[in-house]
């Protein structure tokens, strides 16, 4: 690991790190379910741009939440469908664990796929409201902020939009096919802050605000400056 | 003191000018601390002078540096194009609302967005007013009269205008047809449909789907309000604007000095449903509910709406109300008249908790604005209002008179819940229903549809 004492904070990096940021228009697809056996019939066959939509594009829709909302098919089946149990199962499905959204996909057609077989009424069921599939058409944009130091990269960190935050953080697993960030592989690969870089994959996006993960990056960074 | 409906054919001043205090009305016990009650509250008796839409860089304080510049980057891709906007009404109604915020707005980023609004005879209106009914779901015959007068004046407003944008975008079924002039037109068109097409009167639908299904794109305000169609549906949610008179922040003064003048004790409780005297706003199960709350919180309610003084049914469901209310001083009715925004604006901002209790609604911006506000919101789980409370999330969802009850007691008494609801409803309605989100989404839109800028991509590619 290299320490900040070999590291002049002012010291022009290997490469800059550019922040980006996302856009997204959502669409309203033709599946919708109103019963679990149809849920999980259109999760099999639902455009990937639908998984993106109900699971990394709803955390950023509702990024201000600290707690009791995971992704769109765990509360539809706590609120619509009744489900404690599924839901629970469903919820705790972490994104963060999958770098595709088909191996993503794949696990939600597991889970409901067993309850259903465990629970095969549970199947037919009509549930109190439909849950539409919808999709998200994503633009990706440039923002002001180049980091060419790590002062630099504290300033953008602390300026940027949450969606860019969303972009790098959490977005970027589906991007880099790794169980990462964009920040941690540029402090891993091109600062050489490793620890600094496990530190931030290591946040918790599940218990906390998505203000509260860039104030808590910000001082995990402002460490590793000191 | 009996409950009142505070009218504005009174007083001729606007609320900032002095104005001597009527007599309270009749009261028995008057209590000290209650404020007194004018007969008739100093509403303006004509609509005050519209107000200059706010500048693209005043909504800086409000959303953020960032967020504006994303808006700006987007725009710089579509910088130059062409937009032209179609609706049936230049004023009232949420849509021609929405619009005269958006066009400048659009206009500030460098893409020209022109706005015509269609002409039409009575006969026309009255078939695009029962067209719009049948849409909802009403029983409705479809005679080929009707049909004809809908074409002929669509083929009237064609031959009148020339559609030479980069984008048309047709505003809900009156204009529909315009669509004939996509031959000559270089640009992609658009149905913005701002009306809930989830049960449509099979008819009037039949006969307007042909005319749908030409566009490039439909937009739809929910995804349970959209229809199976062979062209791509977009979702655009419904917005409001932080800088006009209904949403805008308010001196405190202000705010005190309405609930002074409609006789509104501040220093206990306040329940408010803000909509107009509509059965399908349920303003009886309103206030029925309230009393069941009240009797283990003590607590005031505010009916504020409008609609009886220009619909019969409305007068019929606001003589209803106060036949429920009874004498009871904690209920005040008022039937305000519609360009009572700031009105609006400071009851919704003295409020402790806002019910929506209705039993239909479209999206229910009202919803929206007691979120913007920070309140803690109760709301019927019908229409558009499940996109915007998440139950237990960002608000409260009711389904009965007897859980709107206990909605209110458990806010009266769980303050630090409330307040959460609050927080988190205020920053639900920033990020996904603001005039500034709207704004994103048509430059979006534009930029997908006409295929300018680095190409749209999945994130995962």
């Amino acid at each position: 690991m290299t320490t900040t004492a070999q590291l002049p904070l002012s010291r022009t990096l290997v490469k800059p790190f550019y922040f980006n940021t996302s856009a997204h228009l959502l669409r309203i697809t033709t599946q919708k379910a109103n019963t679990l056996a149809e849920l999980l019939d259109a999760l099999r066959v639902c455009p990937d741009d639908s998984i993106f939509k109900h699971t990394f594009r709803t955390l950023q829709e509702l990024h201000f939440l600290r707690e009791g909302f995971s992704n769109d098919f765990a509360h539809w089946a706590l609120t619509a469908c009744n489900e404690p149990g599924l839901a629970e199962q469903l919820a705790s499905v972490d994104v963060r664990e999958f770098t595709s959204l088909g191996e993503l996909r794949e696990r939600f057609v597991q889970i409901v796929d067993k309850h259903l077989q465990l629970n095969p009424a549970d199947g037919q069921r009509m549930a109190e409201e439909t849950f539409y599939f919808c999709a998200s058409d994503t633009v990706v944009m440039p923002t002001k902020f180049v980091a060419e130091t790590l002062q630099d990269f504290v300033k953008g960190l602390r300026e940027v939009s949450v969606h860019s935050i969303h972009h790098h953080f959490i977005e970027a697993r589906l991007r880099i096919k790794l169980m990462s960030n964009d920040f941690s592989q540029w402090l891993h690969e091109d600062v050489g802050l490793t620890d600094t870089a496990r530190a931030l994959n290591r946040i918790d996006i599940y218990t906390v605000t998505l203000e509260d993960v860039r104030k808590q990056m910000l001082r995990i960074v402002e460490r590793a400056l000191t | 003191m009996k409950s009142q409906a505070a009218t504005n054919t009174q007083s001729p001043s606007p609320l900032s000018e002095a104005q001597p205090i009527d007599q309270p009305v009749l009261s028995a016990q008057p209590t000290p601390l209650r404020p007194e009650r004018r007969t008739t509250p100093r509403t303006w008796e004509t609509p005050p002078a519209p107000v200059p839409p706010p500048h693209f860089d005043d909504y800086q304080a409000i959303v953020g540096t960032a967020e504006l510049d994303e808006l700006r980057f987007l725009a710089s891709e579509v910088k130059g194009k062409t937009v032209k906007m179609v609706n049936s009404t230049a004023v009232g109604g949420g849509v021609a609302e929405m619009l005269n915020r958006l066009v400048p707005l659009l206009g500030e980023l460098e893409v020209t967005t022109h706005w015509d609004v269609i002409t039409g005879g009575n006969d026309f209106f009255e078939v695009t007013k029962a067209f719009h009914n049948a849409l909802h779901g009403s029983e409705y015959q479809l005679t080929r009269s009707a049909q004809e007068i809908f074409l002929a004046y669509n083929e009237q407003n064609r031959q009148r205008m020339q559609f030479p944008e980069d984008m048309v975008v047709i505003h809900d079924p009156q204009p529909a047809a315009l669509i004939g002039a996509r031959k000559d037109s270089p640009g992609r068109w658009v149905w913005r449909c701002h009306i809930d097409l989830s049960s449509p009167n099979p008819q009037v639908w039949g006969f307007l789907r042909p005319f749908i299904e030409q566009f490039d794109a439909s937009i739809f305000s929910s995804q349970s309000f959209a229809r199976q169609l062979p062209i791509p549906q977009y979702l655009f949610y419904p917005c409001i604007d932080p800088l006009s008179e209904k949403n805008k922040e308010l001196d405190e003064s202000f705010v005190q000095k309405i609930c002074d003048e409609f006789g509104i004790d501040r220093s206990r409780p306040i329940v408010t449903q803000v909509s107009r005297f509509d059965r399908l706003k349920d303003p009886v199960g309103v206030v029925q509910a309230f009393k069941l709350a009240r009797k283990y919180v003590d607590c005031q309610l505010i009916l504020a709406g409008g609609g009886a003084s220009d619909d019969p049914e409305g007068a019929l469901v606001l003589k209803e109300v106060k036949e429920v209310a009874g004498d009871d001083p904690d209920i005040i009715i008022l039937d305000l008249p519609p360009w009572c925004a700031l009105e609006i604006n400071a009851l919704q901002r003295a409020s402790t908790i806002v019910v929506q209790k209705s039993i239909k609604e479209g999206f229910g911006l009202t919803v929206t604005e007691a979120l913007w506000k920070g309140k803690p919101t109760i709301a019927g789980a019908v229409g558009g209002i499940p996109n915007q409370i998440i139950h237990k999330l960002t608000g409260m969802l009711v389904h009965s008179v007897e859980g709107c009850a206990y909605q209110i007691r458990y806010l009266l008494t769980h303050p630090d819940f409330a307040a959460q609801l609050g927080r988190n409803g205020r920053e639900h309605v920033k990020e996904n229903f603001l005039m500034t989100t709207n704004v994103r989404r048509w430059l979006l839109l534009l930029r997908i549809l006409l295929g300018v800028g680095a190409p749209s991509r999945t994130p995962f590619n």
